[in-house]
């Protein structure tokens, strides 16, 4: 068990699921600011392990779902949380024991530590994903079992919707739909689950990951240390799992669409050097396939980020411009997320691309 | 010598950290140009540098038209937390927004240096432009009676979707004015887009300063009356245009990074050339930006301005420390120049002027680059720490330009300011060096140069509306935008257009910011 309870640990955590985002999942920055808010007035989210949890014990998902424009305009009000939190305890009929991110990429890693920080029930030291996913029903908790609903969607204005989906694809439907109706900005607790349970189908210590990730660059970019060295090797001392630096290079393309409400896009990105490498990057709302002169070098679910060539900064599909200066990071998932049944939901197959799952240690063994 | 009995004439000044410059403009020609030092008061330096440009070009003052100034001042100001007022911040949002208050992510000290007097109100609308609540306007004026009683008297407004239903500030602003007839007021629709926080902490910030706003542009307007030039003042802004005297002491923050901005416009007016690296060597810093269509290529993600994040837009630019004050050393045996300079005490301290300091300036004299101060001062300089001396400054700048550059594709460098004269040769990683004449105030010719502005940052609902309407719904706004900051209507020009597609949602708006740019209707 750990709290939360310095400003600068709250930034690092922001700035690691930024980068676990994969290129989306929403800016953390409203939520970081939320809980900054909080810590200045001494109330800390508390983060426990999953080994501290008792099997009986309840544990529910809190989320926000909506659109990047919005959140920025309506941020998030204390009052919906906790009234999120009573009427769950109420619909559900159980105190609940711990929180738990469905998302850790992104800027639902931040919204259960905001709840934490302000009831003081605390977080589990995982996530469903370990990245970000484009929907709802795409995590470890749906593909190994456990239910997104019964669910609770809410907005500020005292508008309350309870569902039960026929299956988590259905939700995501549903939630979609509801969010817009409150326009476009909504706050849900989903996925119950026993503390068992959590343990079983959630990915174990993203939220640390989130802090080691966010503090290693920050300490790397304080010392002048080479921050992708350093971050390479703390993504690597993970058992079984493998980063690389893919690339590095100048944006000298970038294309943003929106398809069927997707973000889709292409970057396109030189090398620096004299060398005639082309590397590219497709975007569907996250980052989903790298290749270098035409090669998948990296695919989802392994993770993708884009980061700032100098500050070591990860950045979002949707701030990236011409003429920046970025390397490519790639970086094994976790090895739940690889499993034939993980594949089956979250292979590239399932994000429109015409090949099949190879891992980043395969695809990069001859570079 | 063209007729200046006739002749409409425009002044531009720059008023840097470190001097005060002016240039006057007859079309396209320079006439004279003359540098002063920048003075505490503001006032004074630029009285010594208008007195100076007159004597030497000798031209009557009622030849000029117009007066366009650049200043750095107000974002000074913020950024050292000096002469800032306290700000009474009345945010309409509730029931939303109460976990992220206003101030939330400021610096500690800049929070306290313009107090914690914050109001939230209920109120406030939905990305489609309705509301979610009613604005709760009992509580404003509840909020604005509190303010007064704890004696403040300037006032931030921000609101939920601001940029889309403009309305809710301008009750809020109305109720507050009935209660605080004397308060200067901001709301954040003013100097921000989408995006709550970024823009209403623009609107703090420029609460804070606009009481020393009103002071400086007061203090200029009166020094021009005390020099007999009756034109009207003009002062520039980021994105190199203007704004009347009455809407920068308002809005003082939308002059935050001119300077810059100024050299780069003045640098691509000087030369002709549209697009090129432009490279600004001052007394303490260099600035390495890129001039794209004759404007500066802007920044893309958030910026931070004393600490605070904000979502303006300002020029791109790389700054290192490094200028004709900056002090060259030797450090296990590899001459340094810069980051630490002697600043405005250059005619003191460097060696060309007697003083016992080794400048970037002196190295310039030594190797024949310019010709300043005495010579003979530093012929004891060996041959060997000048290249050495020089190839630093070079290497220096060539890796600023790596940095920035966006494209292989080489193109030409202006190289202007001041301290121009410390780079011994052409510059690696351009297709051509230019140094322009009047490059020591290419930031004044900007200003002079400068066009005025009109922007639209909205979110437009493109599904029901098509694309194309939806575009021409915000051209126009940005046109008309322009046309009312003073722009001439048949000149306005759209010089960008950025569609940014809400994702997530099945169905949604498209946020769309337009500007426009044209000349002052009243140069026409």
């Amino acid at each position: 068990m750990y709290l939360v309870d310095t400003v600068r640990d709250i930034q690092d955590m922001a700035r690691g699921a930024v980068l676990l985002g994969t290129g989306g999942g929403g800016d953390p920055y409203i939520g970081e600011l939320f809980v900054t808010a909080q810590i200045k007035k001494g109330h800390y989210p508390k983060v426990v392990s999953c080994d501290e949890i008792a099997p009986d014990a309840f544990v529910l998902s809190i989320a926000g779902i909506g659109a990047p424009t919005v959140i920025v305009e309506h941020l998030v009000s204390e009052r919906t949380l906790r009234e999120l939190l009573a009427r769950s305890e109420a619909f559900y009929g159980r105190k609940i024991d711990a929180l738990i991110s469905a998302e850790i990429g992104g800027a639902n890693s931040m919204f259960p530590l905001a709840l934490s920080a302000i009831s003081g029930i605390p977080v589990l030291d995982a996530d469903g994903i370990g990245r970000a996913v484009p929907q709802l029903e795409m995590t470890t908790f749906s593909i190994y079992g456990a239910r997104a609903t019964p669910a609770i969607l809410m907005d500020d204005s005292g508008n309350v919707v309870t569902i039960e989906a026929a299956n988590d694809r259905m939700a995501e439907e549903l939630c979609r739909v509801i969010s817009v109706a409150m326009g476009s900005m909504a706050f849900m607790a989903l996925y119950p689950m026993s503390g068992k349970q959590a343990s079983e189908v959630a990915v174990k210590r993203t939220l640390t990951q989130t802090l080691e990730i966010g503090r290693c660059i920050r300490k790397a970019r304080d010392t002048s240390s080479d921050v992708f060295a350093d971050l390479v090797r703390y993504l690597n001392s993970w058992d079984g799992r493998t980063a690389r630096i893919l690339f590095d290079g100048k944006i000298t393309d970038v294309v943003h669409e929106t398809r069927d409400s997707w973000h889709w896009g292409l970057a396109t990105i030189q090398a620096l050097s004299t060398s005639k490498d082309v590397c590219t990057v497709q975007i569907r709302n996250e980052y989903m396939v790298v290749r270098i002169n035409g090669e998948t070098v990296t695919v989802v679910p392994d993770l993708i980020s884009i980061l700032d060539r100098e500050s070591g900064e990860p950045l979002t599909a949707e701030m990236l411009r011409y003429g920046q200066r970025v390397r490519v990071l790639g970086y094994s998932a976790d090895p739940m997320l690889r499993r034939p049944e993980s594949l089956e939901v979250l292979g590239p197959r399932q994000f429109g691309l015409d090949e099949d799952f190879r891992p980043i240690e395969v695809l990069t063994a001859a570079r | 010598m063209i007729n200046t009995a006739l002749e409409r004439l425009r002044l531009g000044i720059d008023v840097g950290g470190t001097n005060t410059d002016a240039a006057l403009l007859f079309g396209k020609e320079v006439v004279a140009t003359a540098k002063s030092h920048t003075t505490a008061d503001v006032r004074s330096g630029v009285i010594e540098v208008v007195t100076r440009i007159l004597e030497r070009s000798g031209v009557r003052r009622d030849a000029i038209e117009a007066v366009m100034i650049g200043t750095t001042q107000f974002v000074n100001a913020f950024v050292q937390r000096r002469d800032l007022a306290e700000v009474a911040v009345l945010r309409v949002s509730l029931p939303k927004g109460d976990g992220v208050p206003p101030l939330a992510g400021w610096p500690d000290d800049a929070a306290r240096a313009v107090g914690e007097h914050i109001y939230m109100v209920g109120g406030g609308s939905y990305y489609t432009g309705q509301d979610y609540a009613q604005l709760d306007e009992e509580a404003i004026r509840r909020a604005a009676l509190d303010a007064r009683a704890r004696d403040l008297r300037t006032v931030a407004i921000s609101a939920n979707f601001a940029p889309i239903r403009p309305d809710l500030e301008h009750r809020a602003r109305d109720i507050v004015r009935a209660v605080m007839p004397d308060a200067l007021i901001t709301i954040s629709s003013e100097v921000g887009g989408i995006g709550l926080i970024d823009r209403e902490s623009a609107a703090i910030i420029n609460a804070s300063l606009a009481g020393l706003g009103l002071k400086i542009v007061r203090s200029l307007e009166s020094a021009f009356r005390d020099l007999s030039i009756n034109a009207p003042i003009f002062i520039s802004q980021n994105d190199g245009t203007l704004l009347t005297t009455e809407t920068a002491a308002l809005l003082p923050i939308l002059t935050c990074s001119a300077g810059p901005t100024n050299s780069i416009r003045g640098a691509a007016f000087l030369t002709g050339l549209p697009d090129a690296i432009v490279v600004d060597i001052g007394g303490t810093t260099t600035d390495v930006g890129f001039v794209m269509g004759g404007f500066p290529r802007e920044t893309t993600a958030a910026n931070y301005i004393g600490g605070v994040r904000t979502n303006f837009r300002m020029p791109d630019v790389l700054s290192i420390g490094l200028g004709g004050g900056s002090r060259v050393r030797c450090i296990e045996g590899n001459w340094k120049v810069g980051p630490d300079s002697v600043g405005f005490r250059l005619v003191e301290d460097s060696q060309i002027f007697g003083g016992s300091e080794l400048t970037a300036t002196d190295l310039a004299v030594r190797a024949g680059l310019a010709t300043i101060g005495d010579p003979s001062r530093v012929g004891h300089i060996s041959q060997a720490t000048v290249d050495a001396a020089l190839e630093n400054i070079q290497l220096q700048i060539e890796d600023a330009i790596d940095q920035v550059k966006v494209s292989p594709a080489p193109l030409p460098l202006l190289l202007v300011g001041g301290g121009n004269i410390i780079v011994a040769r052409p510059l690696r990683g351009a297709a051509e060096m230019l140094r322009p004449p009047h490059a020591e105030v290419a930031n004044a010719i900007g200003a002079a140069i400068a066009l005025v502005s009109g922007r639209v940052d909205k979110l437009y609902d493109v599904p029901t509306l098509g694309r194309e309407v939806a575009l021409q719904m915000a051209k126009e706004d940005a046109r008309a935008a322009a046309v009312s900051a003073g722009a001439n209507a048949d000149q306005v020009e759209i010089v960008e257009i950025i569609e940014l597609p809400m994702t997530h949602m099945r169905k949604g708006a498209t946020q769309i910011k337009v500007r426009a740019v044209g000349p002052l209707a009243a140069l026409v």
